[in-house]
C-alpha cells in the first residue's frame, strides 16, 4: 500500500515532522504535564441528570427569545403545546443557562456523520445510559415497563410530543417503521439482531396513541440495554440504514411503494436523480443530509454534511427543557465546518477557532494544546475511556500457514507474546503516561470487571517468563541473529501485524516498537500498515495474521462485544473469521472454536435472556476467560486517545470536568450538550 | 492547415475514448469496491454490515455487474451529461466537482499569473546579465525554490501565520463567508485568501520556468541573427525583446498542455495542507472511499483538459512559428 501512495506517506511524516517541531518547542510544558499535570487534566467524572419524577418537572416553559418571536408573529403554536405534557427534563450541570450562540467545531466530510450525532442528536434514544455511562434511564420514552417475564416491553411514550415539523410523535411511527421499513427485504435486507433474542425475531405493535409493545419468543432482559447501546435501536442516527426503531411516518409515506403509485414514485426518484426509490427512500430518512426530514433531536440539520459547512439549527419542537422550564438546547447553532484533513482541524483547534472539540483531536499533540490554552482562550481536559486503546487480535482461523496458524492457537504462545511487550514504554512514549498497561479487561469500576487481578494477568513485563514458555512449547532453537526458527524446519518464525493508518491511535508507529520489544524474545515481527480497504478484504479471506487496533465499546460487553471475541462480520481486524460465522449462523457455517471459546460465547448469548445480576456474572466470566486465554493482548487501556482530548473554550458553560468516553455514550452526548451555553 | 488541424481534433477524441477505458480501468484496479471502504468505515465506528446487506447494496449501486457493462453505462450517462451520483457525498458528481472546480481555477490561475509575472522577466535578466551577481541570486533562489516541497513550505506558511499573526487557518474564506451567498465582501474575503497558495504553489514553477526561459534565450542570443542586428545599431532593448525572446516563449505555448490539467490538479497536496476547499483533496478522498464515478469523471476531465491543453498548444506553435508550418505540409 505504501507504494500505491507514496506521497501521501511523505506527506504525512512531513507533517508529523513539523507538528513535532512544535512539540519539542513545547517540551518543557511536557515536563510539567509527567509531574502532576496529569491528575489536573483528568477531572471527576461528573454530568447532567434526567428528571425521572414527573412530581419535580416544571409547569411551565420558557422559549428561546427567536421562538417567542415566531410565537407573536403566529407562526409557532406556544411552547406549551409545543413540547407536550410530559417534557424529557434535564438538570443541568452547573447552572440553569442563558439563550444564544453558536457552537462551531470541525468535521471531515460526509463520511464523518458521527461527529453530529454524538454532539447533537439528543441523544434521540427511547432509553439512554446515566452520565456515568452504566445505568439506563428513560430518554425519549416516558418509561419501559417489561412484561411477560421479559417477553414483552411496553414503551410508553411522552403526550403530545412532536415532531420538528409539528406532527404529533405516536405509536403510528413505530408500527410504519416495523411493517413497511424494517420489514420490506429492499430496504433492510438482513433482519436485525437487535430486533431478536436468540435469532428469533420480535414485533413491534400499538397499544394505544402513546403505548408501543415490543414483543420477543423469548425473555430478552438485554432490551432496555439494547435500546440504550448504539445498537439498531438507536434512533434515527441510523435512518440512512432505515433502522432505528421509530421513523417519521407522516413524512416517509410520500417515499414509499406501499403509499404512492409506482408511476409517481418513479418520477420522484428521476426528479432527484437517484436510481431507485430505494436509495431516495434512505437519503429522504437521512437525518445528516436531509433538512426536511422531520426529527426528535434538540437541533436538526438545516445545511447537510455534503456541503462545506454542516449546519445545525434549534428544533422548535425538541421535548427537552431544563430543570427550570427552559426548552433546550441553549445554543442557537451548531457550526461544523469541512477541514480538508486531520492537521487542519487540529491546528484550528489549537488556534482557538473551535468552541468545543475532542473528535479527531489528536493525543500526541496535548503538550502543544497546553501551551496554547490561554491564547486560544480554551481548557483541556481528558476524558479516558473505560477500555483498552491497543489491543492486538490473533487470527486464530489463520491457515495459509499452517504452522503460524498452530502457534495462534497455542495459548502459552499468545500469553508469551503478552509478556514480552514493554507497556510502560508504550505508554508514556504514545501516551504521554495517561494511560493505563493491562489486560483486555475494561476499567475496575466497570460492573463486568472479573477483578483487579485480571488487569495484570499475562500482562507485565517478564522476558524470562516469556523465553521460557516460548522455550517449552516447542520454538527453542534460534538463528544466528537470535530469532526463534520454526519448527517445521522452514526457517525463521517470522509473524506479521496488520495496521492501519490515519487513525486516532498511532496503531503502525506503535507496532514498530512492538518489535522491537518482540526482538528480546527472539520473535520477529513484520509491520505491515494497509488502507482500510485492503484491511478488510483480507480478514474477509483469512489472510490477516496479527491484527492490532482498540477495543472501544467492550465496557458495555453485551451491546458492544465486536472486540471480545470473533463477532463482527466484517472488521479492521480479526480474531477468527470461521469463528463469527459459527457464531451468527448457530453452527451451521464456519469453523466450531474450541472449547474455552465455546464456552466464552456461550455464556455471553446467555447473558441476554436472564435477569441483571446473574448477566453480570456471566459478564465477569467471558471476560476471565479472555484474559486467561489472551485471545486478544491487551496493551494500554483507560487512556484518553481516542476522542478523549478535549478542548473547550472558557466560557462556555455546563462543561463536565470528566466525562464517560465511548461511542456507546455518543460522548459528547452522555453530557446533554444542549444544556451547553454561552457564560457571556 | 485545416487538414492538420482536423487529423489532430480526430487524434484528439480517439485519445479522450482511450482516456475514458484508462481512467475506469485505474479506479477499478484497487482490491475491493465502494461498498467494501464503506463497511470498513462502519467497522471502524462499531457497527457491522452484513453480507446481505452488503450484496443489496452492491445490487444498488450496480457494482455487481460485470466491469464493460458498468463501464457501458458509464459511458451512456455520460454522453448525456449525467456523470451520476458521487456515492460518498449523495449528491451528482457535477455538483460536488462544480462548486469546488471554479476555486479551483482561481487559485491555479492566480499561481499561474504570479508565476508568469516573476519567470519572465527574472529568466531575461538573467540570461541577458549572465554570471552577473544578480543572475547568481536568480539563479540560487531559483534552485532554493525548486529543491523545496511545496507542501512544506505550506505547512511552515501555515504555522507562521498562526503564531505570527494569528491568521484564519486553512480555507479559502473566514468562517463568517463561508456560506453567504457571493458578493463584494465573498469575493473581497476570497482575495485575501488567495495570496499564500498562490505564492506557495506558483514558487516551485518560477523557479524552473526562470530556468527554462534563461537558457532558451542564451540559446538565441548567441545566433547570428541577433548579431546582425546587433550590429545594425539597434537599441539593446529592441534587440533582445523583438526577436530572441519571441523565439524563447516557444517552449511556453508548447507547456500549455499540461498547464490546462495543472490548473486543477497541481494543487492536490497544497490544497491538502492548507485546507483549500478545491478539486484535489475531493479526488484524494474519492480514490480512498473508491468513490468511483468521482473519481473517475475528475480523472477523466484532467485527461480532457491534458487533451485540450494538448490541441490549443499544437496550433498555437503552427501560429507562432512558421518553421513548424513548413515542416508540416
Amino acid at each position: 500500500m505504501s507504494q500505491r501512495r507514496p506521497w501521501t506517506r511523505t506527506l504525512r511524516s512531513a507533517l508529523t515532522l513539523i507538528l513535532s517541531g512544535a512539540l519539542l518547542t513545547a517540551v518543557v510544558t511536557a515536563g510539567a504535564l509527567a509531574q502532576g499535570g496529569k491528575t489536573s487534566l483528568i477531572g471527576k467524572l461528573e454530568g447532567p441528570e434526567v428528571v425521572t419524577d414527573s412530581a419535580k418537572w416544571p409547569k411551565a416553559f420558557k422559549e428561546a427569545p427567536q421562538l417567542a418571536e415566531l410565537v407573536k408573529a403566529g407562526k409557532l403554536p406556544p411552547v406549551a403545546e409545543r413540547i407536550g405534557q410530559d417534557p424529557l427534563v434535564i438538570k443541568p450541570l452547573q447552572a440553569i443557562g442563558k439563550y444564544g450562540g453558536t457552537w462551531r467545531a470541525g468535521f471531515t466530510g460526509p463520511a464523518d456523520f458521527w461527529n453530529g450525532f454524538r454532539c447533537c442528536s439528543g441523544p434521540d434514544h427511547l432509553m439512554f445510559w446515566d452520565y456515568t455511562g452504566d445505568k439506563v434511564l428513560p430518554n425519549l420514552a416516558k418509561s419501559l415497563e417489561m412484561q411477560d417475564g421479559g417477553r414483552a416491553w411496553l414503551v410508553h411514550l411522552r403526550r403530545g410530543m412532536k415532531w420538528s415539523d409539528g406532527k404529533p410523535f405516536t405509536a403510528d411511527d413505530f408500527v410504519f417503521w416495523f411493517e413497511d421499513i424494517y420489514r420490506n427485504k429492499d430496504l433492510v435486507p438482513t433482519p436485525s439482531a437487535a430486533m431478536a433474542i436468540n435469532g428469533k425475531q420480535g414485533a413491534i405493535e400499538k397499544v394505544d396513541t402513546y403505548t408501543v409493545r415490543f414483543k420477543f419468543p423469548e425473555s430478552y432482559f438485554m432490551f432496555p440495554d439494547v435500546l440504550a447501546g448504539a445498537t439498531d435501536l438507536a434512533g434515527q442516527m441510523w435512518g440512512y440504514r432505515a433502522l432505528g426503531g421509530f421513523a417519521p411516518a407522516h413524512y416517509l409515506k410520500q417515499f414509499h411503494p406501499k403509499y404512492v403509485s409506482a408511476a409517481e414514485l418513479d418520477k420522484k426518484v428521476k426528479d432527484e436523480k437517484f436510481d431507485s426509490w430505494v436509495r431516495l427512500f434512505l437519503a429522504k430518512n437521512d437525518w445528516a443530509r436531509n433538512p426536511d426530514l422531520p426529527v426528535l433531536s434538540p437541533w436538526k440539520t438545516v445545511t447537510p454534511i455534503n456541503t462545506p459547512t454542516w449546519t445545525l439549527e434549534r428544533n422548535p419542537y425538541s421535548v427537552f427543557v431544563d430543570t427550570a422550564g427552559n426548552q433546550l438546547p441553549y445554543l442557537d447553532r451548531v457550526v461544523l465546518t469541512l477541514a480538508e484533513n486531520l492537521e487542519v482541524l487540529n491546528l484550528r483547534a489549537i488556534a482557538g477557532e473551535y468552541d468545543y472539540a475532542s473528535r479527531h483531536v489528536d493525543l500526541g499533540k496535548l503538550p502543544v494544546f497546553i501551551e496554547n490554552q490561554q491564547k486560544g482562550n480554551y481548557k483541556v481536559y481528558l476524558d479516558p475511556g473505560d477500555y483498552c486503546d491497543l489491543i492486538i487480535k490473533f487470527n486464530l482461523n489463520y491457515d495459509a500457514d499452517p504452522e503460524i496458524g498452530k502457534w495462534f492457537n497455542t495459548a502459552d504462545f499468545r500469553r508469551a507474546l503478552s509478556l514480552g511487550i514493554d507497556r510502560d514504554q508504550i505508554n508514556e512514549t504514545f501516551w504521554l503516561g495517561t494511560a493505563t498497561p493491562g489486560s483486555v479487561v475494561p476499567v475496575d469500576s466497570n460492573k463486568y470487571n472479573p477483578g483487579p487481578q485480571y488487569r495484570k494477568l499475562w500482562s507485565t513485563l517478564d522476558l524470562k517468563k516469556a523465553n521460557d514458555m516460548l522455550d517449552k512449547i516447542g520454538l527453542a532453537k534460534k538463528d544466528a541473529e537470535g530469532y526463534r526458527l520454526r519448527a517445521d524446519g522452514k526457517g525463521r518464525l517470522r509473524i506479521e501485524i496488520m495496521t492501519l493508518g490515519g487513525q486516532f491511535v498511532q496503531y503502525t508507529q506503535i507496532s514498530e516498537m512492538i518489535r522491537e520489544q518482540w526482538k528480546k524474545i527472539g520473535i520477529d515481527l513484520k509491520v505491515q500498515e494497509v488502507e482500510r480497504s485492503l484491511a478488510l478484504q483480507r480478514t474477509a479471506n483469512n489472510e490477516q495474521q496479527l491484527g492490532a487496533w482498540n477495543n472501544d465499546g467492550s465496557e458495555h460487553l453485551f451491546t458492544f462485544p465486536l472486540h471480545v471475541f470473533p463477532y463482527e462480520v466484517a472488521a479492521v481486524a480479526t480474531s477468527g473469521p470461521h469463528y463469527a460465522k459459527w457464531f451468527h449462523s448457530a453452527g451451521t457455517q464456519g469453523k466450531e472454536p474450541e472449547p474455552r471459546m465455546k464456552e466464552l460465547m456461550e455464556k455471553w448469548k446467555r447473558a441476554f435472556g436472564v435477569p441483571e445480576k446473574e448477566r453480570i456474572q456471566l459478564g465477569k466470566e467471558v471476560w476471565k476467560i479472555a484474559a486467561e486465554e489472551v485471545y486478544i493482548i491487551g496493551v494500554v487501556g483507560q487512556g484518553p486517545a481516542a476522542m478523549g482530548v478535549r478542548v473547550v473554550k472558557n466560557n462556555l458553560g455546563n462543561i463536565p470536568s470528566r466525562m464517560y468516553n465511548s461511542p456507546d455514550g455518543k460522548t459528547p452526548g452522555i453530557s446533554r450538550p444542549a444544556t451547553f451555553y454561552w457564560k457571556n | 492547415m485545416l487538414a492538420y488541424i482536423g487529423r489532430r481534433a480526430l487524434l484528439a477524441l480517439f485519445t479522450v475514448w482511450a482516456i475514458s477505458v484508462l481512467s475506469f480501468a485505474i479506479i477499478q484496479l484497487p482490491p475491493g469496491d465502494y461498498v467494501t471502504s464503506y463497511i470498513a468505515q462502519m467497522a471502524s465506528m462499531g457497527s457491522a454490515v452484513s453480507d446481505e446487506e452488503a450484496q443489496a447494496l452492491r445490487l444498488q449501486y450496480g457494482l455487481g455487474e460485470p466491469m464493460y457493462v458498468q463501464y457501458l453505462k458509464w459511458m451512456n450517462q455520460i454522453v448525456r451529461g449525467n456523470f451520476g451520483m458521487s456515492m460518498e457525498w449523495r449528491r451528482p458528481v457535477i455538483e460536488v466537482i462544480g462548486e469546488r472546480l471554479w476555486l479551483t481555477v482561481a487559485v491555479s490561475v492566480s499561481a499561474l499569473i504570479l508565476t508568469w509575472a516573476l519567470a519572465l522577466p527574472i529568466g531575461i535578466y538573467s540570461a541577458v546579465r549572465q554570471y552577473s551577481a544578480g543572475d547568481y541570486i536568480a539563479t540560487f533562489i531559483g534552485f532554493i525554490g525548486l529543491a523545496v516541497p511545496n507542501f512544506l513550505l505550506a505547512l511552515v506558511l501555515l504555522y507562521l501565520g498562526f503564531v505570527f499573526f494569528n491568521a484564519n487557518i486553512g480555507g479559502l474564506f473566514s468562517p463568517e463567508l463561508q456560506d453567504a451567498p457571493w458578493g463584494g465582501a465573498k469575493v473581497w474575503d476570497l482575495l485575501k485568501h488567495l495570496p499564500i497558495p498562490a505564492l506557495i504553489l506558483g514558487l516551485a514553477g518560477t523557479a524552473q520556468q526562470i530556468r527554462i526561459m534563461r537558457a532558451n534565450l542564451l540559446d538565441e542570443l548567441r545566433k547570428p541573427y541577433v548579431v546582425t542586428a546587433r550590429s545594425k545599431g539597434l537599441p539593446e532593448r529592441t534587440v533582445v525583446l523583438k526577436y530572441p525572446v519571441r523565439v524563447a516563449l516557444n517552449p511556453f505555448a508548447s507547456t500549455i498542455g499540461y498547464t490546462l490539467p495543472y490548473i486543477v490538479s497541481g494543487s492536490i497536496i497544497v490544497s491538502l495542507v492548507l485546507g483549500l476547499p478545491t478539486v484535489g483533496p475531493l479526488l484524494l478522498k474519492a480514490l480512498i472511499a473508491q468513490d468511483m464515478f468521482l473519481a473517475g469523471t475528475i480523472v477523466l476531465l484532467l485527461g480532457v483538459m491534458t487533451v485540450a491543453g494538448t490541441l490549443i498548444s499544437d496550433i498555437l506553435l503552427v501560429w507562432i512559428d512558421p518553421r513548424i508550418r513548413l515542416e508540416d505540409t
